[in-house]
């Protein structure tokens, strides 16, 4: 509130709001102010359902989990590690060189969702923004596949469409252009009212064609009407950025050159910009680590040197490529489907998690760390490639540095 | 559900007598939703037994007005997730915190009529509401932007 008020970072979200208050009673927050349902509920229930060290489902000292994994690890010819999208940027590379030392797999969750589009992004192939820019300059804000009311709480209220910003002091409803594609009428599409637009797609690559015909002045097949108003809309304004979600990813059924095609085109006739709308707080974080290191964002094999859809999590599992997993900060068990998620509990996995999930109680060895924002800090990046110092409420020194550097004395 | 002149004026005895001081039952109505009135005044439909039953459907839907702030603002805590849209648009609090809530940021003030905590909206302050007092103005700018109906007014 006033100039001297300490603000805290959410790690609940890529949006990473960094603007946080928080009263607290002991060792306890009474009050989150400013943040999300669910990025309050981090804070106020951080003490809850939290995982103890164990090894085969017995509780053992933390030392002795240490131990237990660091022997796993050692004699694993075959390693894989995931997860890392809820760490800081400074563990991760420490998980980026223990997968190095191991000649290990490593992977996130970006192989399924936008790590596609976040390499396209760090390849210079598609034109990016920061959310501050957005919330100065653009006029055309629009949502593709992605139902932020739900899964980015805060990205239009802090960062998009209803802030004001330097060019953009007269609100949303003048200054901004809100565009929702998405196959049903999200939170998000509900919106839409005086200039807006909602365009229900339920083909995403005929909307890709159509904004294309429209700046070639051809007749598209379908939404001929919605890719001409959008068009006209871009033309106004020297700034207009698309943020696309998963169901912009899953639409395009890999076709991405056409997606950069019409990217291109819409910069031939304006200025449009893309941003990749995705969930997990530090997913591009990892992404970004890892391309600096090899030139490749994920599902990547240190063994190989090459990035490779067999090398995704989930496919080594199917096929029985590894004999261990040490997965950080991530509960596979609850999203893979039952036959792939059951040789989790036949191999060795090493679960490194602050919560206890249905990971850690398959788990042969857990080792609890600190959860982000709360009891560690460090660096994530932002969906939209800005680095978020994050200011904890505390600092553990059991933290996912820690654990994961202790592991990595197996390779030193 | 919002609450309407027009829904109460079915249901109040319809016969103009005059007896709760307005010309007209239907303008007892709108003062009734202005919370300038209270049901009670309107003594035949308290005296009168054929009356009872409209008494009764009367009392349970004004009900929200009981519960609802002075300005007819009512906010379901469950059926909101905190995104804060209401916060940043709200015409008072652009005025008043430009740089806090009308920018997307935590707000710098105190003085507001809205705030999220514990991730969900709060009423601080409704008297600041432009909804509120002489020169009121109808604004729904909050509710408008709340996709999840968590913001409703009295009167729709
Ligand atoms: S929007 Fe995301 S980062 Fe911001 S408070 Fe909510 S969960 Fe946390
Ligand atoms: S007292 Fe009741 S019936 Fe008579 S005018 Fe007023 S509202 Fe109508
Ligand atoms: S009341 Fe609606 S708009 Fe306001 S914070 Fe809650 S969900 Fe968002
Ligand atoms: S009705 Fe208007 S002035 Fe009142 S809280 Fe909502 S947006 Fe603000």
């Amino acid at each position: 509130m006033s100039g001297n008020t300490e603000y805290y970072t959410c790690a609940g979200c890529s949006c990473l709001c960094d603007d946080i208050e928080i009263d607290l009673d002991g060792e306890n927050a009474k009050t989150v102010k400013t943040a999300c349902r669910r990025g309050s509920n981090i804070f106020l229930e951080y003490k809850e359902n939290r995982a103890e060290p164990a090894i085969e489902g017995r509780k053992v000292e933390f030392e002795e989990a240490i131990k237990k994994a660091q022997e796993l690890i050692e004699k694993s010819k075959s390693l894989a590690i995931y997860g890392m999208d809820t760490i800081p940027i400074e563990a991760q590379k420490v998980a980026i060189e223990l997968a190095e030392g191991k000649e290990a797999y490593i992977d996130n969750s970006s192989s399924y969702c936008l790590g596609d589009f976040v390499e396209m992004v760090l390849k210079k192939e598609l034109p990016t923004a920061t959310f501050d820019d957005v919330k100065d300059y653009a006029y055309v804000i629009f949502y593709w596949g992605v139902d932020p009311h739900n899964s980015l709480p805060r990205h239009m209220s802090r960062y998009t469409y209803y802030p004001r910003g330097k060019k953009r002091q007269r609100g949303y409803e003048e200054d901004r252009y809100l565009v929702v594609a998405d196959i049903r009428k999200s939170h998000t599409a509900m919106l839409v009212a005086k200039n807006a637009r909602f365009i229900q797609v339920d083909d995403d690559l005929k909307l890709v064609d159509a904004f294309i015909k429209v700046i070639d002045k051809q007749m598209p097949e379908k939404y001929a009407d919605d890719a001409v108003r959008v068009i006209r809309e871009m033309q106004k304004a020297d700034f207009n950025v698309i943020m696309g979600g998963l169901g912009l990813r899953y639409g395009l059924k890999g076709n991405y050159e056409k997606f950069k095609e019409m990217i291109n085109k819409m910069n031939e006739v304006a200025k449009v910009y893309f941003i990749p709308a995705g969930c997990h707080a530090n997913m591009r974080g990892f992404n970004e680590v890892l391309f600096e290191k090899t030139g490749f964002v994920n599902k990547y094999s240190f063994k190989d040197g090459e990035s490779s859809l067999d090398y995704a999590f989930f496919e080594l599992l199917k096929n029985d490529k590894v004999d261990t997993t040490l997965i950080i900060g991530s509960d596979p068990v609850n999203s893979l489907p039952f036959e792939i998620s059951k040789k989790l509990a036949k191999i060795n996995t090493i679960v490194v998690d602050p919560r206890k999930s249905f990971t850690t109680q398959i788990a042969k060895v857990v080792i609890p760390s600190a959860i982000s924002g709360v009891e560690q800090g460090g660096t994530m990046i932002r969906s939209d490639g800005v680095r978020v110092k994050v200011n904890s409420l505390f600092e553990r020194e059991i933290n996912d540095v820690y654990v994961l550097e202790r592991l990595k004395e197996v390779v030193a | 559900m919002a609450i309407t002149p027009m829904e109460i004026y079915k249901l109040l005895p319809k016969t103009n007598c005059k007896k709760c001081g307005e010309q007209t039952c239907m303008s007892f109505a709108f003062k009734l939703v202005n919370r300038e009135r209270k049901l009670e005044e309107c003594t035949p439909l308290f005296e009168e037994e054929k009356y009872a039953r409209q008494r009764e459907k009367l009392i349970e839907y004004l009900k929200p007005l009981e519960e609802a702030t002075e300005t007819g603002l009512i906010v379901k805590e469950e059926l909101c997730v905190g995104c804060g849209n209401c916060v940043v648009v709200c015409p008072v609090h652009v005025e008043k915190d430009p740089y806090g809530c009308g920018s997307g940021l935590a707000p710098k003030t105190d003085k507001l009529i809205l705030k999220v905590e514990n991730g969900v909206v709060h009423v601080l302050d409704m008297d600041m509401c432009r909804r509120y007092g002489k020169n009121r103005v109808l604004c729904v700018v909050c509710r408008e932007n709340c996709p999840t109906d968590a913001i409703s007014f009295l009167e729709g």
